[in-house]
């Protein structure tokens, strides 16, 4: 059977109602879109084809070996790390009956705002040899302090911004946890400990799962940071290597989807039986933890925390807003605010065009019922976790050696930002269609109604909260996307997160004090819509 | 003076400016356009000149100053070597403080990853530079050996000293110069204990256990690359083992190679010239002094330099660029603030170096130190990994 038949079979079978015909160019128009942002990424195989046996070869070479293992022993312990700090943290703010409960989760929750290569940008500034840290601490006869860059750096501000991921998950678990079976178990003289250890945590592992896969993918597919700290992981590598050796580069890029996949696979596989986890009930985790007088001081955990992850940066930040900060060697650059337009510009774009794909592709996944609909809503996920860096050479590659007449333009970029993005667009306007009362639109077919008409009169202004927001979310993340940015963007086209690079790169960090805190709002913004958008 | 700029034909490198059309700088070009009169002032020559001890009381640069030169207007799509991004990009900022209507749009890289995207760039038909300024002649003749280049004007290359320092059929200018040297403390040794040929070091008594390299740094590896082409491969296997047996020690770049020299805790080393000289603008009597061999690797001279981008539409403002690089004021620019080698007459090396006249650098053909892997090899058997 040919794959065409197949298809057609499987649409056939989807659609038995009655208005197939409409719904089947519905769905092809979203497999056909779906189809599109993927094939890029065959690319790859291409360029790592090329080099025939030798592919074997260098991918068991010792060099591979070391950033596998680096990058794989870079997500345990950040993961590991990030569970260490979330979940107490969240039993903390929902159990540990704290004074203002809502100010703590806000602050616990806000390192997610700050994106991580700022953070680490920052931490270099205070921490690295003639930092800020250092110069405080050279009149006291402190030549030298222990260096920052490395493994244990990498580690340590991903975790520092990734654990809000874990945090989050949990609490929610904790808040939809029937809380009278620990008061039962309570009851039958079981220990506070045991309690939680029998009761209480089977009922959260599934939250505290979901929140350590989303720090593993992104630790794994982070860019910046690894960079910044100098440590070389899957990322690093394939950056450095992109120009003089793609083909190389495309076979790592292979290596790094494989280890993504596989992480997804053991997320899948753990599958902690969910069906009793999240029953909800009238006692949303009313269970309080009676840490006495301990809650006081347990509180020093988030302060510290925010300490470092929100406090540190934006101080470095507005220290050289108002000094000009340190130029450690001659030279200057001069931030132009040129650069804010050109990053809104791609953003709107990015976001426009975000959302044009993704109407059909989300509410095909609604209202067509079919296989192929529930596929293409599925694929586009595949460019959401695809690591920038990634998805960026594979354009590079693609465009390079086919399709020369965008290679490095707006468009492609638009295009890059697209793949890795419209996800989060397909996922709100989908929330909003599943809202949408059937009946409405079946009543307003009953009065006569053309099928577009409806759409326009009815569907369309019932969904509207749903495509804003997916639309904010796209334009906020492409403003402070970096490795796609960086690779993809056309020569002369700067925006905050390039200017931002090469000031780290050529170490005037002076220069980056606007452009950092913009982002670090655009960031908190785009936190915002997500948190708004769960309220509703 | 580029009139016709408002009727160029629209190419890939003008399209990309459409993608910053909402930017300031369209605006300002099209404001430029219709008065097409820059308001241009030319700053003191003080502002183009680093500060400290070696630099004070130095006389006016001879040459053509900017004042001379046409001037600078549009956009140029500029490839920049990283290394030294910082120091040279400050001049690029100037030019466009100088002439409003001119903006430059940088990429900086390390140079030899942007050599080879020019020539696959120019390969695919989808060139973006207008204009690549290289840290090293090895890259820029990466670009003309693989004919990624137009050539430059003679016009543009004419104030260039030494024939050495351009390229065949003008692919390339070089701008700031940069010779590898012997620091050595003159505390510890006289000018004379310096032998005049590399080969000579090993068996020379006053340097037993007492030189330091830096072998991981890419001038070292040009340092040996050189003397790769010149002596032979056993010869260099042989030197670099005969080195390392005589305890050359370690060290992690070439500017820590100077500081310890200064110091006394070597009596001398390998390191590009200008080291030296920013540890004595530092420290004016640290006790160190530049030894140069005579004709052989030790003695190189690579070259910072400019090459035109094949089919660019902006050959004539690349031209002019070039010009710009190479006049007065940005030779005493380089000069000052990097402790480079001037490579027009009249501007004086700073701190009393020799002139580049009066070094003997050995007959090569620069671009040819882009051949890195034979030496690579050839520092892994030696034992002195790169």
């Amino acid at each position: 059977m040919t794959i065409r038949e197949q298809v057609s079979r499987t649409v056939d079978r989807g659609t038995d109602g009655d208005d197939s015909a409409v719904d089947v160019g519905l769905t092809l128009l979203a497999a056909a879109i779906a189809a599109v942002l993927v094939l890029p990424l065959t690319w790859l195989v291409v360029d790592a084809a090329g080099l025939g046996v030798r592919a074997f070869e260098l991918a068991v070479a010792p060099k591979s070996i070391d950033v596998l293992v680096r990058s794989v022993a870079l997500v345990a312990v950040v993961t590991g790390a990030s569970v260490l700090l979330g979940v107490p943290l969240a039993v903390l703010t929902v159990q540990g009956e704290i004074p203002f409960p809502r100010f703590w989760t806000v602050l616990a929750a806000l390192p997610l705002a700050v994106p991580s290569y700022l953070g680490a940008f920052a931490f270099v500034s205070a921490f690295g040899p003639q930092g800020e840290l250092a110069d405080l601490l050279a009149p006291l006869g402190i030549e030298s302090i222990p260096s920052v860059y490395g493994f244990a750096g990498a580690a340590f501000v991903l975790t520092l911004y990734t654990y809000p991921y874990v945090f989050l998950t949990t609490r929610a678990a904790l808040l939809s946890f029937d809380g009278s079976l620990v008061e039962a178990a309570r009851t039958l003289n079981t220990g506070r400990w045991e309690a939680f250890r029998r009761i209480t945590f089977p009922q959260i592992l599934p939250g505290i799962t979901a929140g350590a896969l989303l720090v593993a993918l992104y630790a794994l597919s982070d860019f910046g940071t690894p960079n910044i700290m100098r440590v070389e992981v899957f990322t690093q590598f394939i950056y450095a290597r992109h120009v003089f050796a793609r083909d190389y580069a495309a076979l790592l890029s292979l290596q790094l989807l494989t280890v993504s996949a596989i992480i997804l696979a053991i997320e899948s596989r753990l599958g902690v039986d969910e069906s009793g986890a999240y029953e909800s009930s009238s006692h949303r985790g009313s269970i309080g933890l009676e840490l006495g007088a301990w809650r006081y001081p347990a509180l020093l955990l988030p302060i510290v925390v925010s300490l470092l992850a929100i406090v540190l940066p934006i101080a470095i930040f507005g220290m050289w807003l108002t000094t000009g900060g340190p130029g450690y060697q001659v030279g200057r650059l001069t931030f132009s605010w040129e650069y804010g337009v050109n990053s809104a510009y791609v953003a709107v774009l990015a976001a426009a065009v975000s959302v044009l794909v993704a109407l059909p592709i989300a509410i095909a996944s609604v209202t067509a019922d079919s296989r192929l609909a529930a596929l293409a809503n599925r694929v586009p996920y595949v460019g959401y976790a695809t690591p920038g860096v990634v998805l960026a050479l594979a354009l590079l590659s693609f465009t390079l050696d086919v399709f020369p007449a965008i290679y490095k333009t707006v468009p492609l970029l638009v295009f890059a930002y697209v793949v890795r993005f419209m996800p989060q667009a397909i996922g709100s306007i989908r929330t909003s269609t599943l809202q949408v009362d059937r009946q409405l639109v079946e009543a307003a077919h009953t009065l006569g109604r053309s099928r577009l008409n409806t759409f326009r009169t009815v569907t369309l202004p019932l969904i509207l909260p749903g495509v804003a927001a997916g639309a904010a979310l796209v334009f906020l993340t492409t403003m402070k996307e970096l490795p796609a940015t960086l690779m993809l963007r056309p020569l002369g086209f700067e925006t905050l997160v390039t200017f931002i690079w090469r000031v780290e790169e050529t170490g005037l960090y002076g220069q980056a004090a606007v452009p950092a805190l913009v982002l670090i709002c655009i960031s908190g913004l785009s936190m915002a819509v997500i948190v708004a958008q769960e309220g509703r | 003076m580029n009139g016709d700029s408002g009727e160029r034909v629209v190419t890939r490198r003008n399209a990309l400016q459409m993608g910053a059309g909402l930017g300031v700088t369209s605006l300002a070009g099209c404001l430029g356009f219709f008065t097409n009169d820059q308001n241009v002032e030319i700053p003191p020559l003080s502002e183009f000149r680093g500060s400290g001890t070696l630099v004070e009381g130095r006389p006016a640069p001879g040459g053509t100053s900017i004042e001379d030169l046409p001037d600078l207007s549009g956009d140029l799509a500029l490839y920049i070597g990283g290394g030294e991004g910082g120091i040279y990009y400050e001049f690029v900022e100037m030019l466009q403080e100088i002439y409003p209507d001119f903006t430059v749009h940088p990429n900086d890289n390390d140079s030899a990853s942007l050599a080879q995207t020019i020539v696959e760039e120019v390969e695919a038909g989808a060139a973006q530079a207008d204009v690549f300024w290289s840290i090293d002649a090895s890259s820029l003749g990466f670009v003309a050996d693989n004919d990624a280049y137009d050539p430059l004007s003679d016009t543009a290359v004419d104030s260039v000293a030494n024939d050495q320092f351009v390229g065949d059929d003008n692919a390339w200018a070089g701008v700031a110069g940069r010779a590898r040297s012997v620091p050595y403390n003159t505390e510890e040794l006289n000018e004379s204990d310096i032998p005049s040929t590399v080969q000579e070091f090993p068996s020379t008594d006053a340097l037993q256990g007492s030189m330091g390299w830096a072998p991981t740094y890419g001038a070292f590896k040009s340092f040996v690359t050189a003397m790769r082409l010149i002596e032979g491969e056993d010869a260099t296997r042989n030197w670099l083992s005969d080195m390392k047996e005589a305890g050359t020690e370690r060290h992690g770049n070439e500017y820590a190679v100077s500081q310890a020299v200064a110091n006394g805790s070597l009596a001398a080393g390998f390191a590009n010239h200008y080291y030296a000289m920013r540890v004595k603008n530092q420290q004016s009597d640290a006790p160190i002094d530049l030894a140069f061999t005579e004709g052989d690797a030790g003695a190189l001279i690579n070259v910072a330099g400019t090459l035109k981008v094949k089919g660019t539409q902006r050959g004539e403002l690349v031209d002019d660029f070039v010009r710009h690089l190479l006049s007065s004021e940005a030779q005493e620019y380089f000069a000052t603030i990097s402790f480079a080698y001037p490579m027009i007459d009249g501007v004086e090396p700073v701190g009393g170096l020799p002139t580049i006249d009066e070094l003997n650098p050995p007959d090569i053909d620069l671009a040819k130190l882009s051949n890195l892997e034979p030496t690579l090899n050839l520092m892994d058997e030696a034992g002195v990994s790169g």
